[in-house]
């Protein structure tokens, strides 16, 4: 393997895979490369790791080890990505991976990581353990860079007075939130100059994170030895979370297309083609415009905080399908209350409370006339049903919360989940 | 060729093979540009359509009567491409094609028929669309659409629109197709039906939610074009990371990535080959795939730890410490916690002793 020149890195690796064996493939897979100088080790986006040999020869075994498994986690949580997602600018990246490292610190360190110098911990961004970079980076953006200057900024895996010839971006940041270790590309996602090409291609890297998440779940099966954050990482990475937006806008795009679709030729207008057809009438394509009804569940088990956000969602969908007059809502719960139109969702009065029955406000939006093609029912699920679809009408259901039973099945169903 | 988009290359291959293909990308991002380029540097006619202003008797053909039956005449870019023998056929905006446009549209895509006239094989189609939450008026594609072609993400580069700004935008290398290419298809098949009979579940797979069923999905239809495309990708000689969006493009995301990791793994040394003859034994370059094949060969000795399998084992190791001292150390820790009771301790063992001394584990 090319990675010669840097003392000790085998042991390293070795202890590395002994202590986090789920992680193994992770550090085996990441290639070592000696980089005299730069005063630090620092990951790219490419599994590539640069260390500088002289820093590195002053390190026991397990704190080299417990480095390149900090920087497996970068990688593996895809830091250099999210950061560019977080809108991080380059004076921010210090603190961006001052969150990031309190990302992977908050259960590793207690899993036995042994850092040099001091790691930093949620504690010291003012934090709870288990939150996600981005949220200890929207903290720290609210503080004030300076604002735990002191406690987390010294991360010391650089000795104090060390070169750090790290590039522009570390050299702005050393003045202001003192010394700090530069993770590198792979961390921020600032690319640095001088590393070039190389390293594993992006889809590569992909595959070595699943392999991963796989080992990280295959030693899972023996409860305790996995960390519940790292748990949670691999969940995510091998069944990915579906954005509830998404599936809302295709599921609603598609009970409206359904609707226009179906009948979509006309004898009412011939066509503009009939010209050439001779003695045949061929018929138009017509397009109808579906109504569209909201029902909302009131009943007490709601909270009137997602509720209001689905219905700004699908009030904002059906404006950009063009359906942008208002809707009607209908309160329900046991009863239905009277229709309301509104304009904007906050002018939904939440009246009930009590029992449920979805049933009823299907039934209620049956008989409104105009009569709407579409309509989406918001509930939380605890409810009973109409044995059989409502005739002519197409329901698209949005169960609130995570423990919402089933939809019916006539009916396309979307959960949503508070994000 | 390895410098060029990875999105333009699976292009230009997909294109070479004939597979249908549709482009996903943000308005103004020069998919169209970059299609109509790669037409002319294959030397092919290409006519545009755009879908979302046609009616569905476009494709299907407009019914005339002649001498008393009717007929389903084609409109004039079809026959022109009928007439040339091959040529692209570029469907614009398909996303934002009503439903019965797009309805009609299924034959012309996998089949090349349009009205009465079916297009000669050596036409190519390729179909750009923006997403759904992208475009004016978007539908999601229906999934039969869907499931005829192979969707690739097209994204910008920033330095390769910075350079086109000044030097003008480059010509897409058009990938050659060996005459037989054929031929790989039947090995890939072969690949892709092995990897089916591991995981049964993913031969079809229709999505269960609207905004899945408008990409690539695993149905028998498509992971024959996974194989036609991987076939393609292997004969043009593209990059890994082409192949690899093809795949995926084709079959869907996650089975895409699912079948990828198993080729991946297919790659490494059977452990039981291994064990039977160690002189053979070979270690992969990358140090993940090194680790994966001595912990396979270690986890197979452990699972039926005979005296010969664990001398055969600690060989192999062995074989291994020159160029990976770490990874087989890691290894040897496993085979040393199953040592048969009547087994001599093997000379292996002193290669590993100094590395697990410095790594405090002895």
């Amino acid at each position: 393997m090319p990675e010669h020149g840097i003392e000790g890195l085998a042991a390293a690796r070795v202890w590395a895979a002994s202590k986090f064996p789920y992680l193994a493939t992770g550090v085996f897979g990441a290639q070592v490369i000696a980089e005299a100088g730069s005063g630090t080790v620092s990951v790219d986006e490419s599994w590539r790791m640069h260390a500088d040999p002289e820093l590195t020869a002053g390190w026991t075994a397990a704190q080299l080890g417990s480095v390149l498994i900090h920087h497996v986690c970068h990688l593996l949580r895809t830091h250099g990505e999210r950061a560019q997602g977080a809108g991080v600018r380059p004076d921010e990246a210090a603190d961006w991976i001052r969150a990031a490292d309190a990302e992977i610190n908050d259960d590793l360190v207690p899993a036995g990581l042994d850092l040099p110098g001091r790691p930093v911990l949620p504690r010291d961004l003012g934090a709870d353990d288990g939150l996600l970079a981005e949220q200890y980076f929207d903290g720290i953006r609210r503080v004030g860079p300076g604002g735990f200057g002191g406690v987390g900024g010294d991360q010391g895996f650089v000795p104090p007075g060390a070169s750090r010839a790290s590039g522009g971006v570390g050299a702005d940041n050393q003045a202001r939130s003192g010394p700090w270790l530069d993770c590198g590309s792979g961390a921020d996602g600032i690319p640095r100059p001088g590393q070039g090409t190389g390293g594993l291609p992006r889809w590569q890297a992909e595959l070595l994170q699943r392999q991963v998440a796989q080992d990280v779940m295959a030693h899972a099966m023996l409860p305790g030895t996995v960390p519940a954050g790292l748990l949670r990482w691999a969940e995510e990475v091998l069944t990915p979370k579906v954005n509830w937006r998404a599936v809302l806008a295709a599921e609603l795009r598609r009970a409206v297309a359904e609707v226009s679709g179906a009948v979509d030729y006309s004898y009412r207008r011939p066509s503009r083609r009939s010209a050439v057809a001779g003695p045949v009438v061929l018929p138009a394509l017509r397009r109808p415009v579906p109504e569209v009804a909201v029902v909302c569940d009131t009943s007490g088990s709601m909270t009137e905080d997602l509720l209001a956000m689905v219905l700004a969602e699908v009030e904002g969908l059906l404006r950009a399908l063009g359906l942008a007059r208002q809707v009607r809502v209908l309160a329900c719960d046991a009863a239905v209350a009277p229709v309301q139109r509104v304009s904007s969702a906050r002018q939904v009065e939440l009246i009930g409370g009590g029992g449920t029955d979805m049933g009823a406000g299907i039934g209620a939006a049956a008989v409104l006339r105009p009569r709407p093609a579409v309509t989406v029912v918001l509930t939380d699920g605890y409810t009973p049903w109409p044995a059989v679809a409502p005739k002519g009408m197409r329901v698209v259901v949005g169960l609130l919360g995570e423990a919402a039973p089933d939809a019916p099945p006539w009916a396309r169903a979307v959960r949503v989940s508070p994000d | 060729m390895s410098a060029q988009n990875p999105a333009v290359e699976a292009l230009g291959v997909a294109v070479a093979a004939r597979v249908p293909v549709l482009l996903w990308g943000a308005p103004g991002t020069g998919k169209t540009s970059a299609i109509r380029a790669m037409a002319e540097a294959m030397g092919l006619p290409c006519e545009t359509v755009i879908a979302s202003i046609r009616e569905p008797s476009d494709f299907a053909g407009l019914p005339i009567v002649v001498g008393g039956e009717v007929r389903f005449a084609p409109p004039a870019w079809a026959r022109r491409l009928a007439e040339a023998g091959r040529g692209l056929l570029f469907l614009d905006e398909l996303s934002t094609a009503p439903p019965a446009v797009q309805a009609a549209l299924l034959r012309v895509v996998l089949e090349r028929a349009v009205g009465d006239l079916t297009l000669p094989d050596e036409v190519a189609v390729v179909a750009a669309a923006n997403p759904p939450e992208q475009a004016a008026d978007g539908w999601d594609l229906s999934a039969p659409l869907a499931n005829r072609l192979c969707h690739l993400a097209w994204q910008t580069e920033p330095r390769a629109v910075a350079d086109g700004l000044v030097g003008g935008w480059s010509a897409p290398v058009v990938p050659v197709l060996p005459d037989g290419w054929h031929a790989e298809e039947i090995l890939s098949r072969g690949l892709v039906a092995a990897f089916l009979h591991v995981r049964p579940g993913l031969a079809c797979a229709p999505p269960s939610n609207a905004a899945a069923a408008g990409r690539g999905w695993p149905s028998p239809r498509t992971w024959e074009m996974a194989a036609r495309l991987m076939a393609a990708a292997g004969a043009a000689g593209t990059g890994d990371e082409a192949r690899s969006a093809l795949i995926r493009g084709a079959v869907g995301d996650g089975a895409g990535v699912e079948f990828l990791a198993w080729l991946v793994e297919m790659d490494l040394p059977d452990p039981e080959r291994v064990l039977a003859d160690p002189a053979s034994f070979r270690l992969p370059e990358r140090g993940d795939r090194a680790y994966a094949a001595l912990a396979a060969i270690a986890a197979a000795v452990a699972a039926d730890p005979t005296p010969a399998r664990w001398t055969a084992g600690w060989q192999v190791l062995g074989l291994a410490a020159d160029t990976a001292p770490d990874v087989a150390a890691v290894a040897a820790r496993v085979l040393a916690k199953c040592r048969p009771p009547d087994a001599d301790p093997p000379a292996e063992i002193h290669l590993f002793a100094p590395v697990l001394r410095d790594a405090g584990l002895l």
